[in-house]
């Protein structure tokens, strides 16, 4: 028996060597329509964003189509749940991709993104992500960036404080876990002038939710720096009113979008400034923000507005943008176009200096050959400072 | 000295809500002999009754309800869940306590969604103490906490039901041929171990207004951390293992070099302490009996 | 059932795995190539199983209750991956580096297994749960804190990922190299020594059994085994992040061994399968809202069925109503046949009473033969 088993193992381990090869498969051939496929979290903690991306982008995919979609071929969104769980990522891409996906928007979040990107590139399917900002997220050549990645947040950050704050302290408050607001700590560290002397202070495990010790070592500081996202934010903030200074600011990165919109916390109770840097202003009065807010508003409501959605909306687009360019440069792009062939032409077109203009989220928007965004960011205030709250 | 007294005073008033959760937990495992895995989700639903009811703006009617909800609630796992699995193999009870727990978080998810709740229940504000400011609701926090486990070693010294309990939980098969009703005593102390649930989910939601489905699981494992340091089955090693566990993590989180390794701070010094003295501080040794 | 010499209920799991990976394996040679959702299901399957089989080996035969199950894959993955990610680079994705990682991963879950095992030679219970419950949060936090350039910190560790249309192949070849070594271990002497001592620890104490020696082997065995998963769960992905691998997903492998019935290797591998098909399946079908349903019912499931196999009351109802006496009904008696493998000591229930476990004198010599004089 035991020499059987041996033998089993043997031939096995030697089949597993010499397995042959299964080619590409172009799941796309019996698509009557476009298919874009997009992984984000639409339950759990972060599903305000996932939920923001699938409503937009389904708006904008409406909006094309009703206006006769691509040379009368239409576009479809498919919309999967990862959970923020990057586990969950191999099966919704498999899924996507034997379901006909031909190009994509990638992942809502960065850490599922990480997964998604290799897997991506196995098959070399295009994706412009709205909102993965890691900085490894554009790594390989088919994948694009609409949101600006992490590291240039936390450099802008540092820039715009080591001008205003010189040799003054500021607070740092950062989540230790979480990719995405130490990847923008990083980077701001590294960024930021000598001589503004900072106060650090973290947190880690979602579920902490008493920041005592934290408040009390920031509390002041007269600037502080949060590179977390609203929800940590509202509760710092909350236990944090009546211990700092009411005219201190917060300033946050695009994780503080919907800090303003979310159930049972009314920012105008926290007297300090509160402040953020982003691509989008939810409370934008004219230009293209305010019709996309108008439409978003109308159709899905406001809980949630924010700046993932925005994103997401000009993600298609941009894609739609691109794919028409090169059908007009003489290229063809039937409806079963596998979605290998489909990034070829689209990796072209980002290659070659593509412009979206007049976005969302941006006036003039154009990648660099890294798949990095290059537009101008806002810092946009959320809420002043109000004395009488207090 | 004002970074000291303020590290201080937050370790305190965390180590407060963890020897509150710590006292149900000892008290339930010193006399079920099990660990309830389900309490720390008690607070959760502690915390969501006080959610629902402070829509009647009554922070006393909020906390009044959750107390009676928790109880009816944990009286309800011990007699469903528990009592079926007496004198089944400790193993056996300690997974279902790990169902039951998971089936509160998910109970909890589906009504009140994934993302959490804001909800203020009462605003003390604060006062200057030694230069630093402190919050009123911590030193509540603690005044409360010292007070209910005065009471409850009082309670359990002092009183026939009280002195029902310590025979319950020395030797249950004599206790029974004493008369004393064994099963009724179980559950009176899961009603208190509930209460205190209760409880400790207000001062949670004191500390940080913020009600998720999840929001019990990590102090739950945190408490029962503090119970087994300061020996479980004693109330006042409860209180000084949840104190002392307040502290460090309120230390830890102040330096910046280990703060990110305060969870493992925490548990390291759990199995530390289990190493050198495996019934806690204030833990009675047992003998295993053939 | 005996078939010639050889006894075939010992033998099923490994002919049933065998013949369906050879299966599998010459389809995916023959070109016809599966789906990557197909492969990537197959590639989680086997990693379950290899996790439910090992922690059945400290659960079922040991009896003791570990929570931190998925700290030792930790590790694994991490070790491992790291010596994989380090290697590739150099000699190609093949199968030597990843021999190379697995004996790494091991090698490491295993020292590990004997830090953890030597506090459980002292506590019990509730309290070694707690224990191992700790040190899986503990791995969790280390990795998660290390800086970009060792482990990558919290933006995980990268590590190659190895080509998907074998992997699956590679990872059921170490699931029955895992049968082989837990089945052989719990079927020999050791596994007879390992079953008397969860049964009672001080009789089997009093019978010469080396306690301290097979509590510690089991645990650095099951350790390693799920360093070997983790070093497989490295494999199967581009990145790992120890947020991953935290106390839920320590239950999640505890519910596996649960529900396949404590002590059965079988039924943990079925309760592997089922479960980690569900978790992919499901969310496809409970999308939005109704996606959380999935957590109710496995808790539910694992309350009734615990209920429902341990209850006392309920031991009558179980001896009358099982699958065991459905099938018998069924069958008719044949009276040539000799019950002759009445100790099976893979199915052994557990039965530890009460008061043996729950007043424990945790000072180890005195532990020792019975000075007391029996009183029980």
């Amino acid at each position: 028996m035991k020499r059987f088993l041996a033998l089993a193992l043997a031939v096995l381990m030697v089949a597993a060597m010499f397995a042959g090869c299964s080619g590409k498969k172009n799941y796309a051939a019996n698509n009557t329509e476009y298919v874009i496929g997009v992984s984000g979290p639409l339950t759990g903690g972060a599903a305000i964003y996932g939920k923001a991306v699938q409503n937009a982008a389904q708006m904008a995919v409406d909006e094309l189509n009703a206006a006769g979609g691509l040379n009368g071929i239409k576009f479809k969104l498919v919309a999967m749940d990862d959970k923020h769980d990057k586990t969950q990522v191999p099966t919704n891409y498999a899924s996507l991709l034997e379901g006909g996906m031909q190009l994509s928007l990638g992942t809502v979040t960065t850490d599922p993104g990480k997964e998604f990107k290799n897997l991506a590139k196995e098959d070399n399917v295009f994706f412009l992500t709205p909102s993965a900002s890691g900085d490894e997220i554009p790594e390989f050549d088919n994948g694009y960036q609409m949101c600006f990645a992490d590291g240039n947040q936390g450099k802008v950050a540092a820039e715009f404080v080591s001008k205003n704050y010189a040799g003054q302290t500021i607070g740092l408050f950062y989540k230790s876990d979480d990719s995405y607001s130490k990847g923008i700590y990083d980077q701001f560290k590294a960024n930021l002038s000598k001589d503004v002397k900072t106060v650090e202070t973290s947190f880690s495990d979602a579920n902490t939710t008493d920041f005592g010790t934290q408040v009390s070592t920031l509390k002041d500081c007269e600037f502080i720096f949060m590179p977390i996202y609203y929800q940590p934010a509202t509760l710092f903030m909350t236990q944090a009113k009546s211990v700092l200074k009411a005219d201190a600011v917060y300033y946050g990165c695009d994780g503080f979008d919907g800090i303003d919109s979310q159930e049972g916390f009314d920012i105008n109770s926290i007297p300090q400034k509160v402040t953020m840097l982003s691509h989008f202003n939810s409370k934008a009065t004219d230009g293209a923000a305010k019709t996309f807010i108008d439409k978003y508003v109308a159709k899905y409501g406001k809980d949630t507005l924010n700046q993932f959605g925005a994103s997401a909306y000009d993600c298609i687009y941009a894609l739609y943008g691109a794919m028409k360019k090169a059908l007009d440069a003489g290229k063809e792009i039937p409806v079963t176009i596998s979605a290998d062939e489909l990034c070829e032409i689209l990796k072209e077109q980002f290659k070659g200096g593509y412009t979206y203009e007049n976005g969302v989220t941006g006036e003039k928007i154009t990648w660099d050959e890294k798949g990095y965004v290059d537009k101008s960011a806002i810092q946009y205030v959320i809420k002043e400072a109000n004395q009488e709250a207090n | 000295m004002e970074v000291i007294v303020s590290t201080l005073i937050n370790g305190l008033s965390l180590g407060g809500i963890y020897a509150m959760i710590a006292l149900g937990y000892t008290m339930v495992y010193g006399i079920a002999k099990m660990l309830n895995f389900a309490h720390g989700d008690i607070i959760m639903v502690g915390g969501y009754t006080i959610f629902v009811a402070m829509a009647a703006n009554n922070p006393l009617l909020a906390v009044l309800a959750a107390i009676i909800v928790c109880v009816v609630l944990g009286v309800t796992i011990e007699k469903v869940a528990y009592r079926p699995l007496r004198g089944a193999s400790p193993l056996a009870v300690l997974i279902t306590a790990i169902g039951v727990s998971y089936l509160l978080q998910s109970l909890a998810q589906i009504v009140f969604g994934s993302a959490p709740k804001m909800v203020t229940v009462y605003e003390f504000g604060s006062v200057e103490f030694l230069g630093t400011t402190m919050q009123v609701s911590s030193l509540v926090t603690l005044a409360v906490t010292v007070v209910v486990m005065t009471v409850l070693t009082l309670f359990v010294k002092c009183t026939r039901l009280g002195r029902a309990m310590i025979a319950v939980s020395e030797d249950r098969d004599a206790a029974q041929l004493m008369g004393i009703n064994v099963n009724g005593i179980i559950t009176i102390t899961f009603a208190i171990g509930s209460s205190l649930a209760a409880l400790a989910g207000l001062f949670y939601l004191l500390k940080a207004p913020n009600v998720s489905f999840t929001m019990g699981a990590m102090p739950g494992i945190k408490a029962f951390t503090a119970a087994v340091i300061g020996g479980i089955g004693s109330i006042p090693g409860a209180m000084l293992g949840g104190i002392l566990l307040g502290v460090v993590e309120s230390i830890s989180y102040k330096i910046t070099a280990i703060a990110p390794y305060t969870d493992a701070i925490e548990f390291s010094i759990l199995i530390l302490i289990l190493l050198v003295k495996p019934t806690g501080f204030l833990g009675k040794k047992r003998r295993e009996k053939v | 059932m005996r078939l010639g010499k050889v006894k075939i209920n010992h033998y099923i799991n490994y002919l049933v795995i065998g013949v369906m990976t050879l299966v599998l394996g010459i389809m995916s040679a023959s070109g016809a190539g599966f789906d990557s959702s197909m492969l990537f299901l197959l590639e989680k399957i086997a990693i379950s199983i290899i996790l439910a089989v090992s922690l059945s080996l400290v659960v079922g035969f040991l009896g003791e209750l570990s929570l931190g199950h998925a700290g030792f894959m930790c590790i694994g993955a991490y070790i491992g991956g790291k010596a994989s990610a380090l290697l590739v680079p150099s000699m190609g994705n093949g199968l030597v580096p990843l021999l190379i990682a697995l004996v790494v991963g091991c090698a490491a879950a295993a020292v590990c297994g004997a830090i953890v095992g030597i506090p459980a030679l002292r506590l019990r219970g509730d309290y070694l749960a707690i224990v191992t419950l700790a040190f899986g949060e503990i791995v969790k936090s280390l990795f998660l804190n290390t800086s970009e350039k060792t482990f990558g910190g919290t933006l995980g560790l990268d590590t190659p990922r190895y080509d998907k249309d074998y992997l699956f192949i590679i990872a059921f070849v170490l699931v029955l190299v895992t049968l082989a070594i837990v089945q052989n271990y719990i079927r020999s002497k050791h596994g007879r020594a390992v079953t008397a001592i969860r049964d009672n620890e001080i009789a089997a104490r009093a019978t010469g059994i080396n306690v301290t020696k097979y509590k510690l082997l089991t645990f650095i065995l099951s350790a390693s085994l799920a360093g070997m998963a983790g070093v497989l769960y490295s494999y199967s992905n581009y990145n790992i992040q120890s947020l991953k691998f935290g106390y839920n997903y320590s239950i999640e492998i505890l519910v596996m061994v649960v529900l396949g019935g404590m002590g059965n290797i079988n039924g943990s591998i079925i309760a592997a399968v089922l479960i980690t098909w569900l978790n992919t399946w499901l969310p496809t079908k409970l999308t939005g809202d109704l996606a959380v349903l999935q957590n109710l019912l496995y808790a539910l499931v694992l309350i009734v069925i615990v209920i429902y196999n341990n209850a006392p009351k309920l031991k009558a109802f179980r001896d009358t109503y099982n699958f065991g006496a459905l099938v018998k009904k069924f069958k008719k008696h044949d009276p040539a046949h000799i019950n002759d493998d009445k100790a099976k000591w893979d199915v052994v229930p557990t039965k530890i009473s009460m008061d043996e476990v729950l007043s424990v004198d945790f000072t180890p010599q005195n532990l020792g033969p019975d000075k007391k004089g029996g009183d029980k």
